[in-house]
C-alpha cells in the first residue's frame, strides 16, 4: 500500500468517527439497526458521494490532512464506547485529554502563527517535544491514567509514518481537537470555580 | 490498570520514543556553503539583456526562479495564466544551454495535475523554485493554494532525475500547525556544506513573516524562523561565511524599506529586522553574496511603486548601501520580483517579471558591476 493512500485512509478516520457519533445521537444505548446505520451512512457520505467531483473526506483533506492521532483515538474510544454500550475512558482520562490539548493549543497556534519570534511548531522536529510527552505520559501512566496510552500512540504513528506531516506535533494535537479542549477545559475551570456546581463538575 | 501492565506499557513508550528521536536527522549546525561568483580579473564588462518567454501570450506570468545543473544548463521556473490565484495557472520550464537561447516553455505542473498527485482539490497554483543537487537531480517546490488566495497556500516538492523532462509524485510537505496554512516559496535556496539546502519560505496568512525551511537530501529536516508577526517577508538569505549571513526581506511596516537581519548560527537565530536606507514598495527584493563582505542587492527603489528596478552594493555585509545603477525606470510600469541567480562561469544573472507579461534575464559580470560602482562613485 502507497504513502498517499495510508496517509488518505488514515485521516479519514476521525471525521467519520465524528459523524458516525453525530448520527448516533444523545441515545446512549441505540439499538443495533441505528449503529450499522450510522457507521455504513457516515462512510457513505465520506467516501462515495461526490461533492464538486470530489469526496468529502478529499475536501475535508484540504481542510485538515493532518488530523492528530490523540483526537483520532479519542474519537475512536468515545465511538467505541457508544457501540460497546460501555464506557473505556473514565472521568479522570478525558479531563486529561482536554487539559492536555487545551495546554497543547495554547503554546502551539498563537506562537505558530506568528505571535513571538519563537515557533514552538519546530520543536517538533527536535527531540525535546518527544521527550517532554513520553515525561507526561509515564505519569500519567503511572497513576493510571488511561490516556498515558493514548498518548503512547502519536508515538508508535510517528514511527510508522501513518501521517503525511513528519513533525510530531501533529501527531499530537490539531486545530479541531485543540478548539475542543479549549472549550471544554474552559468549562470544566468554570464549573470548579462555581460554588454551585463544584461539587458536580463532570464532563465526561 | 494493573501495575505490570502500566510498565509494560511505559517501556513501550519509551521505546517508541527512541526509535523515533533516533530516526531524527542530525541536529548538527548547519554551514552556509554559498561561493560568490568567481571572478576573473582581466574579464571585460559583460551586459546582456534577454526575454525567456517572449512569445508565450499569457495575460500573466510571474515570478521567475533560476537553477543551473552541473551540464552547464540553466533552468528558469515560473508561473502563468490569466491571473493570480486562478484555476487556469500553471507552472512553466524553460531551459538555456550553454550558448543557447531559451527553449519553448513548457508546463510542468498543472492544477489538475497536483489534485492528482495530492490526492485532493486544489484551488490553484502559484510561485515556485527549482533547486540543482550536484547529481543533476531538479526539485522544483511550488505553491498549491488549498483556499481562498495567498493565505491559504501550501508548499509541495516534486523532483526530476532527467533534467526536467519527468517530474515526481509531487509530495504535499507540512510546515504549519495550522490547517497547514500558508507557507510560499520565493527566494534563492542557500546550499550547505552538508549537501542540504536552507530555503526561505514565509508565511502570509495572519501575520506576514520570514522563514528558512531546512532540506536534508531526504527532505525536510527543520524549519525556523527569522522573524515574527506581520511585519517583514520574503526573506532573501545572503551568506557572508560558512556561519554569518543576512537576511534581506521584504517591508511590510509603515517603514517601506528593505529590511535586514543578522544570524552567526548558521541561521538557526536571528537579529531583530532593522530597516536599511533602501527603499522598499512592499516588493518582493533578491540579495547574492559578492565575496569580501559584498553584498549585492536587486530591488525596486521607490517606496511607493515597482516602476524602477536598480542595483546597489553593500561592502561591509549589509549596514551601508550605495545604489550602483537604475537598470529600468518607467513610470507606471512594473519591474518586479528580481532574482539573482550566480553562475559558474562568473556571471550573475537577473531574472525579474517585465510588466507582468513577461520573464527577463539581465547577465553582467563582476566587471560591469565595478564599471557602474565607479561611475556612480562608489567603489
Amino acid at each position: 500500500m502507497n504513502h498517499l493512500l495510508i496517509h488518505q485512509l488514515y485521516a479519514a478516520i476521525a471525521p467519520w468517527s465524528a459523524l458516525a457519533l453525530l448520527l448516533l445521537g444523545r441515545n446512549p444505548h441505540p439499538d443495533l439497526s441505528r449503529k450499522i446505520a450510522a457507521i455504513l451512512l457516515s462512510a457513505l457520505v465520506l467516501f462515495v458521494i461526490p461533492f464538486s467531483g470530489w469526496t468529502i473526506a478529499a475536501w475535508l483533506r484540504v481542510l485538515e490532512p493532518n488530523p492528530s492521532i490523540t483526537l483520532t483515538v479519542l474519537l475512536l474510544l468515545a465511538l467505541t464506547s457508544r457501540l460497546a454500550g460501555h464506557p473505556l475512558f473514565r472521568r479522570q482520562d478525558w479531563n486529561a485529554a482536554w487539559i492536555f490539548g487545551a495546554f497543547a493549543a495554547l503554546v502551539l497556534y498563537p506562537m505558530g502563527l506568528g505571535l513571538t519570534g519563537i515557533d514552538p511548531y519546530t520543536w517538533g522536529w527536535d527531540p525535546v517535544l518527544p521527550l517532554v510527552v513520553a515525561a507526561a505520559a509515564t505519569l500519567l501512566l503511572f497513576r493510571g491514567n488511561r490516556f498515558g496510552i493514548v498518548l503512547l500512540l502519536p508515538f508508535a504513528g510517528g514511527v510508522i509514518g501513518i501521517q503525511e506531516s513528519t513533525n510530531f506535533w501533529n501527531t499530537l494535537v490539531d486545530p479541531f481537537y485543540g478548539a475542543a479542549a479549549l472549550v471544554v477545559s474552559a468549562i470544566l475551570v468554570l464549573r470548579r470555580c462555581s460554588p454551585l456546581t463544584s461539587a458536580s463538575a463532570v464532563i465526561d | 490498570m494493573p501495575v505490570a501492565l502500566r510498565a509494560l506499557l511505559i517501556v513501550i513508550l519509551w521505546v517508541l520514543c527512541g526509535v523515533g528521536i533516533h530516526s531524527l536527522p542530525s541536529g548538527a549546525t548547519p554551514r552556509f556553503a554559498e561561493a560568490p561568483p568567481s571572478q576573473e580579473k582581466a574579464a571585460s564588462p559583460v551586459f546582456l539583456t534577454e526575454a525567456i518567454n517572449p512569445d508565450q501570450g499569457l495575460p500573466m506570468v510571474h515570478v521567475a526562479a533560476l537553477a543551473k545543473t552541473p551540464d552547464g544548463i540553466l533552468h528558469c521556473v515560473w508561473y502563468g495564466g490569466s491571473a493570480e490565484c486562478r484555476p487556469d495557472v500553471k507552472i512553466y520550464l524553460s531551459q538555456k544551454e550553454p550558448g543557447g537561447r531559451w527553449t519553448q516553455p513548457v508546463s510542468i505542473m498543472t492544477r489538475e495535475q497536483a489534485e492528482w498527485d495530492l490526492g485532493r482539490p486544489v484551488q490553484g497554483l502559484g510561485n515556485a523554485l527549482l533547486i540543482a543537487g550536484q547529481d543533476g537531480t531538479l526539485r522544483l517546490l511550488f505553491v498549491t493554494i488549498a483556499m481562498g488566495k495567498w493565505s491559504g497556500s501550501q508548499l509541495n516538492s516534486s523532483v526530476s532525475k532527467d533534467g526536467g523532462l519527468t517530474w515526481s509524485r509531487a509530495e504535499h510537505l507540512t510546515l504549519s500547525p495550522f490547517f497547514n496554512l500558508s507557507e510560499l516559496v520565493r527566494n534563492r535556496p542557500v546550499p550547505l556544506h552538508d549537501g542540504g539546502w536552507c530555503v526561505p519560505i514565509y508565511q502570509e496568512f495572519l501575520g506576514k513573516f520570514a522563514e528558512l525551511l531546512w532540506l536534508s537530501n531526504e527532505g525536510v529536516w527543520r524549519k525556523s524562523r527569522v522573524a515574527g508577526g506581520c511585519s517583514v517577508f520574503q526573506p532573501s538569505v545572503v551568506p557572508t561565511s560558512a556561519d554569518s549571513a543576512v537576511s534581506l526581506m521584504r517591508d511590510y511596516t509603515k517603514a517601506r524599506k528593505v529590511q535586514i537581519s543578522n544570524t552567526s548560527d548558521g541561521g538557526l537565530s536571528w537579529s531583530q529586522a532593522r530597516p536599511t536606507t533602501l527603499p522598499n514598495p512592499d516588493a518582493g527584493i533578491s540579495g547574492l553574496p559578492l565575496g569580501n563582505n559584498r553584498i549585492l542587492i536587486a530591488y525596486n527603489d521607490s517606496p511607493k511603486d515597482r516602476s524602477d528596478l536598480s542595483l546597489a552594493l553593500s561592502s561591509d555585509g549589509g549596514r551601508n548601501w550605495s545604489k550602483l545603477v537604475s537598470l529600468l525606470h518607467e513610470e507606471g510600469a512594473s519591474f518586479a520580483y528580481p532574482y539573482l541567480f550566480p553562475t559558474s562561469d562568473g556571471m550573475i544573472q537577473l531574472a525579474y517579471t517585465w510588466k507582468g507579461r513577461e520573464l527577463r534575464l539581465i547577465s553582467f559580470n563582476e566587471s560591469w558591476l565595478n564599471d557602474q560602482a565607479a561611475r556612480s562613485g562608489k567603489p
